[in-house]
């Protein structure tokens, strides 16, 4: 790995052209990186009670949108405050490619989640694209004003189209589970209005495969045009669409006979508590990190689960997953050429349009980057959720981001891991000082953030470099080197 | 009235005046001649405060003021003149003007403007005007202008013929020349110009990387003719 | 047609607050150069203050005072918190800044008043007027908002025109150097521009209010319009700057009237989008050169 240091910039834009030492070397041992954190990620997520699990989902999916950040902020240099909108973009497109689709199950799996999450990420590039190459011609107080006005005026348009974007209210998504997944006791609990029709495919995961979950007969009857009608947000209830009694009469309604039971869950061809189905439907593609996690530990999960299934257990390892590639997209970008391109590029556009590297073109590139990850990140977000809805992608997801990697260091993809972990970790920690202490709501509710204004600003006068950078600096000053925190 | 007492001022590495000794008696100009890159602008800076020396001493009328405010030397009485057109071009030539002296009282700048217009009087033609609106020649008397404002005891003037026609240039030295004697103001020119600049100027002083070379008086300078080939091409 | 003419005139005191919000912007953006984006929260933080004023006294006119002076303070508060990265050449930190400032003052005013939207009541009258038999969508507050807007913008023209501080400030805007070797103390002149920058967004912030409900995430939609206006007008340009920001309310309130008032923020960002690509500097900035 090569590091510039104490160069000036014209040597350093120049070796920007000039070094490719071994790139597969560098790629394979940051594949090499990123597999072994994964793997102790997976172990880690295993062992531990699922509200902790689901604080790791949510620190993977920020780290996810955080490493864009690296590389916008940091790396690139432009102030954004674009990628809460990017997020939503991400989310939205999951949302709706993966409710209007049919149901693909590949090996067991729900193959159209990873379509999604393509879309998603697509529609990040795209709309990364479209804004980058705006703000790739502005300069820094002009850039954050232009993607402020991104970050308020993105989730006013799910109000343009409220049918589509389903409005204020926003949409409620069906999660493609893996096989098996969300069958809680009780049928009700997989009744999700919003999805016309997904009933049968989130119930009948794999049902080709081994003839688990015979659903069809289980859920057929239910009559979902009761429910059909508030996809509408804007129908509202109608007298006629209230459930009445004759609704709960008639047989095609849940009856007893529907309820999932022991009977259902004992015999051989429903989930099994040995754990053989779950490794069966999914575990057949040894490849895949869920397959193999559920095989080696399916007994713990299933510990108290009829079903045999842990939502934030699968929330985080999916969350892991896609931040783990993510990682490994950004450290190859970060760490190799393009890296010192947008760093050159930040330094002395003059300078690095002199070695034949486009500013416009570096800057754009950044953008585009740092979207597809945001993106992706909203896709992960809109899982988690279960739900997408502008108002958890506002001006205050934007600033979060920014608050983050300010605070874990600009440059630095170790740090956008330190600003997830932060931007999750404070509010819990201010909620369990103010359950112990009696703080009203006001103060507990307003304290994370406070701490987090008065921070970046302290961190912008006294550390620019953010913890990572920080310390960094101790590190060189100790090994005699000089080096500019933002670096 | 001014004197530098091996001044030494270095910009990180760069060595720009090396213990340079200087003296800007008043009623005359001095002239500090060298080529580009000798110090030159590097000495006014320094004495206007706009830059802080590594060494040595500015003495102003017998006082230190090396490490003090631009501001408070302005106010003290040394004024700079700086290189370039050095006047605002979106305010008015009486706004210009005005700027030079704000803290003194309406009636002291009143006299100070009559002063400057009397000796200028462009600048009243053109009062109301915007300062972009002046040509170069004009701009400089205004920034000369802008300067006196302060009534000041001793004037900077940097690199005044910069961009200017030969003839404009020296009617505007003949002025300054004439202001310095029937005032009593001591004036220090620096310039690239040699010729026009020694033409008015009582003593003169080559500089060549930071340092004094030659200073005695202006006649004696301009007719040393290995010093001109030497140091100021020509 | 009446409809357009309503709308027109529904819009003339919103787009004074923006005016004002906007003119609080170019005053930085003059004095030192960049874009306090935490102006719109210290203009929230200062309402608050004033609606406490106003809720204890009764007396309007003393919250509005109250508001200024805090305005004021607030300001050159945030001048020194905000400024020193920007004399080390981290512009990029600056920013930055000013957004953790904007971030604190929210959680603080949370903090401090709570999140719930708390109503302002205006000293006069907010209901329309009837002249001839019809009902304006014009109201005494209206007018008066108006008329303290008009006040402000005149008093600070004056102040810019007429004075040794306008000149001075002027100067040390243009060109800080040949300022100091005038004499001018630029420093000072500085600090006085974040303050009026203040008072200017305080001011607003008071008169804003009793037209919705104020919460520490209220004036964020008023940030994206004052900055559209403001560099459509140019970043440089008082009556940019006041002209925009009567533009921009005129055509929100066209927006909102004519469709939803939800397009708003999105005709603010497709406009800003689109000056940006077109007209950088703005419709009355020149580049390099900068007028009152």
């Amino acid at each position: 790995m090569s590091k510039v240091e104490g160069v000036s910039k014209v040597e350093s834009v120049s070796k920007v052209k000039g070094l490719q030492t071994f790139p597969g070397n560098r790629i394979i041992w940051h594949a090499l990186i990123v597999g072994v954190v994964w793997l102790l990620l997976l172990l880690l997520n295993n062992n531990i009670d699922p509200l902790y699990s689901s604080y790791l989902a949510l620190i993977a999916m920020y780290a996810t949108a955080m490493f864009g950040m690296t590389i916008l902020v940091g790396l690139s240099g432009q102030v954004s405050l674009g990628n809460g909108a990017l997020m939503a973009v991400g989310g939205y497109v999951f949302a709706l490619t993966s409710m209007n689709w049919e149901t693909v199950p590949i090996f067991g799996w729900q193959w159209n989640a990873i379509w999604s999450m393509v879309f998603a990420g697509l529609g990040g590039v795209l709309v990364g694209g479209v804004v980058g190459g705006l703000a790739a011609r502005l300069k820094g107080p002009y850039l954050a004003g232009l993607t402020l006005g991104l970050a308020v005026g993105v989730p006013a348009i799910t109000n343009r189209f409220p049918e589509l974007l389903g409005g204020e209210n926003g949409l409620m998504l069906t999660v493609p589970y893996p096989d098996g997944g969300y069958a809680a006791a009780g049928a009700a609990a997989s009744l999700d209005p919003g999805a016309e029709g997904e009933l049968e495919s989130t119930t009948d995961p794999g049902g080709d495969q081994n003839g688990e979950l015979a659903t069809d007969d289980q859920f057929a009857e239910l009559d979902l045009s009761e429910f059909d009608q508030e996809t509408d947000p804007d129908a509202g209830l109608a007298t006629e669409d209230l459930l009445t009694d004759e609704d709960f009469g008639s047989g095609d309604q849940l009856a007893d006979g529907d309820l999932l039971t022991e009977e259902d869950f004992g015999s051989g061809d429903q989930l099994g508590l040995d754990g053989t189905d779950i490794g069966t439907d999914i575990g057949t593609d040894a490849g895949t990190d869920i397959g193999a996690d559920l095989n080696v530990d399916s007994d713990s999960l299933l510990d108290g689960f009829d079903s045999g299934f842990i939502i934030e257990r699968w929330q985080a390892s999916m969350a892991i997953a896609v931040a783990c590639i993510v990682a490994f997209a950004a450290l190859n970008l970060v760490r190799g050429r393009q890296g010192r391109v947008w760093k050159a590029v930040r330094d002395d556009p003059i300078a690095a349009a002199v070695v034949g590297i486009s500013p416009s073109g570096s800057k754009v590139s950044a953008f585009v980057v740092s979207s597809l990850f945001a993106a992706l990140a909203g896709a992960v977000f809109a899982q988690i959720l279960s739900f997408i809805g502008p108002g958890a992608f506002g001006l205050g997801l934007s600033l979060s981001l920014l608050v983050g990697i300010v605070l874990g260091g600009r440059a630095s993809l170790l740090g956008a891991i330190l600003g997830a972990i932060l931007l999750v970790w404070l509010p819990e920690l201010v909620d369990g000082l103010a359950g112990e202490r009696g703080w009203p709501e006001q103060i507990t509710n307003n304290a994370p953030n406070l701490l987090y204004g008065l921070l970046v600003v302290a961190v912008v006068l006294a550390a620019p470099g953010g913890v990572t950078g920080t310390i960094r600096s101790w590190v060189d000053k100790a090994r005699g080197k000089a080096r500019s925190p933002l670096s | 009235m001014l004197e530098t007492v091996d001044l030494c001022v270095s910009y990180g590495a760069v060595k720009a005046l090396n213990g340079m000794n200087l003296v800007v008696p008043r009623g005359e100009v001095t002239a500090v001649i060298g080529a580009n890159g000798a110090g030159k602008s590097t000495l006014m800076r320094t004495l206007a405060g706009l830059v802080s020396p590594q060494s040595g001493q500015v003495l102003f009328d017998g006082a230190s003021i090396a490490g003090t405010k631009p501001e408070d030397i302005v106010r003290n009485g040394l004024a700079l003149v700086p290189e370039g057109r050095s006047t605002i071009p979106e305010l008015t030539v009486e706004e210009n003007l005005r700027l030079g002296g704000l803290w003194r009282s309406k009636s002291d700048r009143g006299a100070s403007r009559d002063i400057v217009f009397d000796l200028f009087p462009i600048l009243n033609e053109r009062s109301t005007m915007r300062a972009d609106t002046l040509s170069g020649g004009e701009r400089q008397q205004l920034a000369i202008g802008r300067a006196l404002m302060s009534d000041p005891k001793c004037l900077l003037l940097d690199e005044p013929s910069l961009g200017l026609a030969p003839l404009i240039v020296t009617q505007i030295l003949e002025l300054v020349s004439r202001l310095a004697r029937e005032t009593n103001l001591a004036v220090l020119l620096v310039e690239q110009n040699a010729v026009t600049a020694l033409r008015v100027a009582t003593t003169g002083v080559v500089l060549n990387l930071g340092e004094v070379v030659k200073s005695g008086p202006a006649a004696e300078i301009s007719s040393d003719e290995e010093l001109r080939h030497a140091y100021l091409g020509y | 047609m009446t409809n357009f003419i309503d709308y027109l005139l529904g819009g003339f005191s919103n787009g004074a607050v923006i005016a004002l919000m906007a003119l609080a912007l170019v005053l930085v953006w003059r004095s030192t150069r960049m874009v306090n984006f935490a102006q719109v929260g210290q203009a929230m933080f200062t309402t608050y203050i004033a609606l406490t004023v106003q809720q204890s006294t009764g007396n309007w006119v003393l919250a509005l005072v109250v508001a200024l002076l805090a305005g004021s303070i607030l300001g050159v508060v945030v001048f020194f918190l905000v400024i020193r990265p920007v004399k080390n050449s981290d512009t990029t930190g600056a920013i930055i800044a000013t957004f953790g400032v904007l971030i604190a003052l929210q959680a603080g005013a949370g903090m401090i008043w709570g999140g719930d939207p708390e109503g302002f009541v205006p000293p006069v009258d907010n209901a329309g007027l009837e002249i001839g038999g019809r009902i304006w969508p014009v109201s005494l507050y209206d007018l008066l908002v108006l008329a303290v807007t008009a006040v402000l913008v005149i008093g600070l023209t004056l102040l810019f025109t007429k004075t040794s501080l306008g000149l001075s400030m002027r100067a040390s805007a243009f060109n800080p150097e040949v300022a100091r070797l005038s004499g001018v103390r630029v420093n000072r002149m500085l600090i006085t521009g974040w303050a009026i920058a203040g008072a200017t967004g305080a001011i607003g912030g008071v008169l804003i209010a009793p037209f919705s409900t104020i919460s520490p995430n209220s004036f964020d939609i008023l940030l994206v319009f004052a900055f559209t206006a403001a560099v459509i007008g140019g970043l440089d340009s008082l009556i940019g700057a006041v002209t925009f920001g009567i533009g921009t309310g005129l055509v929100i309130s066209l927006v909102s009237g004519y469709s939803d008032s939800g397009n708003a923020p999105i005709v603010a960002l497709v406009l800003l989008a689109l000056n940006l690509l077109l007209k950088p500097d703005g419709v009355f900035g020149h580049h390099g050169s900068r007028s009152v």
